[in-house]
């Protein structure tokens, strides 16, 4: 076995995860803080992005269209607490659930409706290329924009770490996750955090769909990486944010190392699968994943 | 006689020195409100002088003694100094005696002036005012609580300190004149021993003999103004006041004083010490907590743990002091070091140590290995109040776990015919104070200290110390009876916190017992037994056959000695209640009061001997607040198995 | 003991013929009683008596069907739980209501929420005023952490702590808000001796060194009778006694409750 292809596919597969992780990332803010599964993660990307590369194709200067992009998110999420959330406050998680999915069409026919449905090209000025240097002196092809965007996503979780552990709302937003009625009894409102969480993930969605919209393009198809961030949420745990990371990396790696290894045996193309096959036999084992709460039944 | 400020012959003189050539470097650090605040040696200088001033102008005069009661607290200790600059005397006092228990040393002392750490403190003084006179001033630091308190006694701290800065402003000339007028040969500081028997007695040390000895060791370990310890000991016992008062005087390195007795461990943690001193015993409580942490570690932590504590125990002595050990065992070491001594060394907080003692009372030998094989390089010295610490120290390279190494410079060492050992030495303190008869009995015309510890010098030159010469019994066949090492052996167990045997002029040996609450209770909650409180759990089979497991891989051990081999336990019981200083079974540094405990539970020494299963006893015990109930309980005697050393020696 | 440092003063609370029911239950029947500042006022009664119920009409969770609160001369019908937060007043529950996964003191931390003032962007970017206020308020809560002796589990998860600390930690969090009234639902209760002397000596020092006025409740009379300088004593959402601990203690009504006679 040829050492230095391994350890290309490996860290290919490892910085693919950490595009994994930045969907995956957006599902466990809004399930810690609000205990509801968020289907419309998925299409959330594919709004933000879609929204981003419309205003900088009409002529919007690239950090300009960020900032109204981002506000575009926030509002998002404000209004998705005041129409969707609060008349259903104290109702199921299935409800809320049902709720996330109507949300996703919506999301899907607005933008769709708003920006037209032809797939756009999102160039963010780093190339797919692999980085010469490394393969000249080691012989192993790294992408300089895997670097990069692994590079993005470490800065966005830094950021998010250090504003949950050492500002006010951050505290608030762990004290709603821990225990909403505790927090309501402490005079935290419910329904602020709510819309502040809401508009976090869609600032993540934000930075996932830059990544991803870089990488494959800004298209309808967006919606689907959503499906990708499930496993990942199987392994890691739908609470924890380090388990939201380290998922994505075990299931982007897995899965690399899978297809190049194990796929000629069964005739190719298991990396569109494999993943699903690893968190099914995550669940058998650990049904909470990796850093999930521990699951104690009462009797 | 006085040499001037130029001398450096007393702590005041030190202090000036200090703030002088290092003013800017941290002499104390005290956690507050969760943040660590520093002092530097100016400051520390500034707050003597002041207080120093203030003391002097309230009428505290040369030659007169100031109790200072409390923890370590950086105020208190710059208390200690303001006495000393006005040729005053300082007696630390135990922050955990109970009133009665004080006022004996203020009586003696005819103390008029006390600074006390807080309400707890300052209550104690206050109950026992009506029997102590003379003490007219009690100053307070920590003002909480003392609100309602109208006793005209009582002063706070801080305006004692802003008097004094008001008198250092009128007369600056005042205070470098008082500290110049002190010498060597002045008393500085009277610390109240424990005593075994009898009413404590107030060592007097000199200034020249705590400086002489702290210098002598300093030098010796070349310890210097970087280094840094955690003061978490009480503050009236001579080691603690050696460690963070005569040494960092004589070296300027820096103190710290934890938040509170209960942060002591994560204080250290983030402290990190360089130099750290701890007796057996709590070296003992922070093995038995890493114990039980690893009892409930994972199967595979347990597992690294315990590869890697065999091999520590194989080579890691070796490692730690440079000698061959085999690169094959080198580079696991290091290996272990990543995943196991290093975490485990962060844990215990001696991340940094470079330099640790322990002394008080003999260490187990595992329990000494232990700390060692981990690369903590931990010392054994020997000492006491009345030598001002220092006799002999284990020189880097030498350590041994029976040993107590070779005399310090300036130290001379002899022996009785009935093995008891002299010392003369610079540190040794002036006399008991207003006690010429203990004086005469302890130090002889030639000035040799008599210790009243057995011991003798090997061929390479170390002391070592076999027991209390008092305590060194024979058993009825004449062979040696040591119950101090057969006790510390037997509480090396984790699950064993105490013992005591017997032994002294009987056919065989036997022993009363005090399970480990924490580990035991840990034990039975794996097998699922449940009990109500310690007296149920100490009385229970389970329990029992855990402990005479515990004596009977003791008694193999004994069986390869030949001196002790006939002092295998026979039978033990265990003990319903803790051993307990308030009680008189303890000293209060926690050393076992046999003759004591077997006056009080005669009964339970005779069903020992005389074969019973079951005795009965009913026992007074006092609570912490003070009141006193009645504890009645059967105990069951069991026997254990001896060996001779012939059948260990097949077994094995 | 000298004298009290903030000595009892004007009435701050008064509760005027509150009623309370749910569905056909009725929990509160015509309560009238009055609070005064510096006091500490405690609401005892046996289980069931509507002691909760009051406290949760004075914080504002309950909302009664009839009678009026009246807070520092302002009336109200019924108060919401923030605005009562707004006025001063902080509360523990009877089942502790602690962030479990959180540590010692990010739970305190939370206690003071309602006096940061920096909004959401200052404290995204942890500009300037943002970090200066983080660090008053860690202060302010270090000065709580110090007072209620919880210096060694300050990095603690509450979750790994035994109750009676939990307890007091739930305390130290009301007093991380500086409240002027201080509502205790059974601080007391699930405590061994020890720590019953212990949140009595808490209370009693709360009361003296900040002057907070306290309103307990306890079903424990014995304890209450201790701490407290006036008493209303409830029974089936009835009030049947009110006045000094000496006053109640004679009280026959009191003491036929108490004793289980029948009605």
């Amino acid at each position: 076995m040829n050492v230095a292809f391994f350890f290309e596919v490996l860290i290919g597969g490892l910085l693919a995860g950490v595009m994994y992780s930045l969907v995956a990332l957006g599902f466990v803010l809004i399930y810690k803080a609000s205990g509801v599964f968020n289907f419309a993660q998925g299409a959330m990307v594919f709004f933000a992005a879609l929204t981003f590369i419309s205003l900088v194709e009409r002529g919007l200067n690239f950090w300009l269209a960020l900032v109204v992009t981002l506000a575009v998110m926030v509002v998002l999420g404000i209004a998705i607490e005041k129409v969707v959330l609060r008349p259903l406050v104290n109702q199921p998680p299935i409800t809320l659930f049902m709720a996330t999915i109507g949300l996703t069409f919506v999301l899907e026919g607005l933008s769709q409706l708003v920006w037209g449905s032809q797939p756009h090209g999102l160039e963010l000025g780093i190339q797919d290329v692999p980085m010469e240097w490394l393969s000249q002196s080691t012989g192993i092809n790294i992408s300089q924009f895997d670097i990069f965007a692994a590079g993005v996503a470490g800065l966005l979780v830094a950021v998010l770490a250090l504003f949950f552990q050492y500002t006010r709302i951050g505290r608030a937003l762990r004290a709603v996750a821990d225990d909403h009625q505790a927090a309501l009894s402490v005079g935290i409102p419910l329904k602020h955090i709510w819309a502040i969480v809401w508009s976090v993930a869609g600032f993540v969605a934000l930075v996932a769909g830059l990544m991803w919209g870089a990488r494959n393009g800004v298209q309808y198809a967006l919606t689907f990486i959503a499906l990708k961030a499930l496993p990942v949420l199987i392994l890691g745990g739908f609470e924890s944010v380090l388990g939201a990371i380290v998922g994505g990396l075990i299931i982007g790696a897995s899965e690399k190392l899978a297809e190049v290894y194990i796929g000629p045996m069964v005739g190719g193309g298991i990396e569109s699968w494999f993943a699903y096959v690893v968190a099914l036999l995550f669940l058998l084992v650990r049904p909470q994943g990796l850093f999930g709460e521990k699951i104690i039944d009462r009797v | 006689m006085s040499a001037g400020l130029s001398a450096l012959d007393t702590f005041p003189k030190l202090l000036l020195q200090h703030a002088k050539v290092r003013a800017d470097l941290p002499a104390m650090r005290e956690k507050h409100l969760g943040i660590w605040q520093t002092w530097t040696w100016k400051e520390v200088a500034d707050e003597v002088r002041a207080l120093a001033c203030g003391l002097a102008a309230a009428g505290f005069k040369r030659g007169e003694h100031l109790a200072i009661v409390g923890d370590n607290r950086p105020r208190l200790y710059a208390a200690m100094c303001a006495a000393q600059c006005l040729g005053g005397i300082p007696v630390p006092m135990y922050q955990d005696a109970v009133a009665a228990e004080m006022a004996f040393p203020i009586q003696n002392a005819e103390i008029a002036f006390a600074v006390a750490e807080d309400q707890e403190q300052v209550d104690k003084l206050l109950e026992i005012l009506p029997n102590c006179p003379a003490l007219k001033r009690i100053y307070y630091d920590d003002p909480r609580g003392m609100r309602h308190y109208a006793q005209p006694q009582l002063t706070a701290y801080d305006k004692l300190l802003e008097e004094g800065r008001e008198a250092l402003r009128r007369d600056p000339a005042f205070l470098e004149a008082e500290i110049a007028k002190g010498s060597g040969a002045d008393t500085a500081a009277m610390f109240f021993t424990s005593g075994t028997t009898g009413s404590p007695k107030g060592v007097v040390l000199t200034h020249h003999a705590l400086i002489d000895r702290a210098s002598a060791a300093a030098e010796l370990e070349g310890l210097n103004e970087r280094d840094v310890v955690l003061a978490y000991l009480p503050p009236a016992w001579i080691g603690q006041n050696v460690f963070s008062y005569a040494q960092p005087f004589v070296t300027g390195y820096c103190i710290c004083c934890p938040e509170s007795a209960e942060t002591m461990m994560t204080d250290m943690r983030e402290i990190g010490p360089t130099y750290y001193f701890a007796p057996p015993r709590v070296l003992e409580a922070l093995l038995t907590q890493v114990s039980i942490r690893m009892e409930d570690a994972g199967a595979l932590k347990r597992t690294l743990y315990r590869y890697f504590m065999d091999l520590a125990q194989r080579v890691g002595g070796a490692i730690l002091e440079g000698r061959p050990a085999g690169f094959a065992n080198w580079l696991l070491y290091r290996l272990g070091d990543l995943c196991v001594y290093g975490p485990l060394r962060n844990v215990l907080g001696m991340s940094r140590v470079r330099l640790a003692y322990t002394a008080g009372e003999a260490i187990g030998p595992d329990l000494f290995r232990f700390y060692r094989s981990i690369g903590i390089n931990l010392k054994q010295l020997y000492g006491s109040t009345e030598t001002s610490v220092f006799v002999c120290i284990q020189p880097n390279g030498q350590v041994k776990a029976d040993t107590v190494g070779p005399a310090v410079r300036g130290v001379e060492l002899k022996f009785t015919p009935q093995r008891e050992l002299l010392i003369r030495s610079p540190g040794l303190f002036k006399e008991y104070y207003k006690n010429p008869q203990a004086t005469i009995e302890a130090k002889d015309a030639e000035g040799w200290f008599h210790t009243g510890d057995a011991g003798y010098v090997g061929e390479d030159g170390h002391l070592r110390i076999i027991d209390r010469v008092k305590d060194v019994g024979k058993l009825i066949d004449a062979t040696l009876f040591a119950p101090k090492y057969i006790e510390n052996k037997l509480k090396f167990f984790p699950y064993v916190n105490e013992a005591v045997v017997f032994g002294d002029g009987r056919d065989r040996v036997c022993a009363f017992v005090n399970i480990d609450a924490e580990a035991v209770g840990n034990w039975a909650e794996k097998k699922n037994l449940s009990y109500s409180g310690y007296t149920d759990l100490a009385s229970r089979d389970e329990v029992y056959a855990l402990v005479r497991e515990c004596v009977e891989k003791m008694n193999a051990d004994l069986a390869l000695e030949p001196e002790l081999a006939n002092s295998q336990i026979h039978r033990f019981l265990i003990l319903h209640k803790m051993l307990d200083a308030d009680d008189g079974e303890l000293t209060r540094t926690r050393k076992v009061r046999r003759g004591a405990i077997a006056e009080k539970y005669h009964e339970l020494v005779a069903a020992l001997y005389d074969g019973r299963q079951t005795v009965h006893i009913e026992a007074q015990v006092k609570y912490e607040d003070g009141r006193i109930g009645t504890l009645s309980a059967d105990l069951k005697v069991r026997d254990a198995q001896t060996f001779g050393a012939a059948q260990v020696q097949k077994a094995a | 003991m000298s004298a009290r440092a903030h000595p009892v003063g004007e009435v701050v609370l008064s509760v005027e013929n509150v009623s309370l029911s749910f569905g056909g239950v009725k929990a509160l029947q015509g309560i009238t009683f009055d609070v005064r500042e510096h006091e500490v006022r405690a609401i005892i009664g046996p289980n069931g008596a509507g002691k909760s119920s009051m406290l949760n009409v004075i914080n504002g969770v309950y909302h009664p069907q009839q009678g009026t609160i009246k807070l520092r001369g302002r009336e109200f019908h019924d108060m919401n739980s923030h605005e009562a937060a707004k006025m001063g007043i902080a509360r523990t529950f009877q089942n502790i209501a602690l962030f479990k996964g959180m540590s010692v003191l990010d739970n305190i931390m939370t206690g003071r929420n309602l006096k940061m003032r920096c909004n959401f962007l200052q404290q995204a970017l942890w500009i300037g005023p943002a970090r200066r206020e983080e660090m008053a308020h860690r202060r302010a809560v270090e000065e709580v952490i110090d007072f209620m002796e919880i210096q060694h589990i300050r990095k603690t998860p509450v979750g790994k702590l035994a109750y009676g600390l939990q307890k007091r930690v739930e305390l130290a969090r009301a007093l991380a808000a500086e409240p002027t009234l201080l509502l205790l639902d059974e601080p007391m209760a699930g405590m061994n001796l020890e720590e019953k002397q212990d949140m009595c000596r808490f209370v009693l020092d709360v009361n003296d060194h900040f002057g907070t006025t306290i309103v307990l409740i306890e079903h424990d009379m014995g304890v209450v009778m201790d701490i407290s300088d006036r008493v209303v004593v409830l029974d089936y959402g009835k009030k049947i006694g009110d006045g000094t601990p000496d006053q109640i203690r004679t009280n026959q009504a009191v003491i036929d409750a108490y004793l289980g006679v029948a009605h």
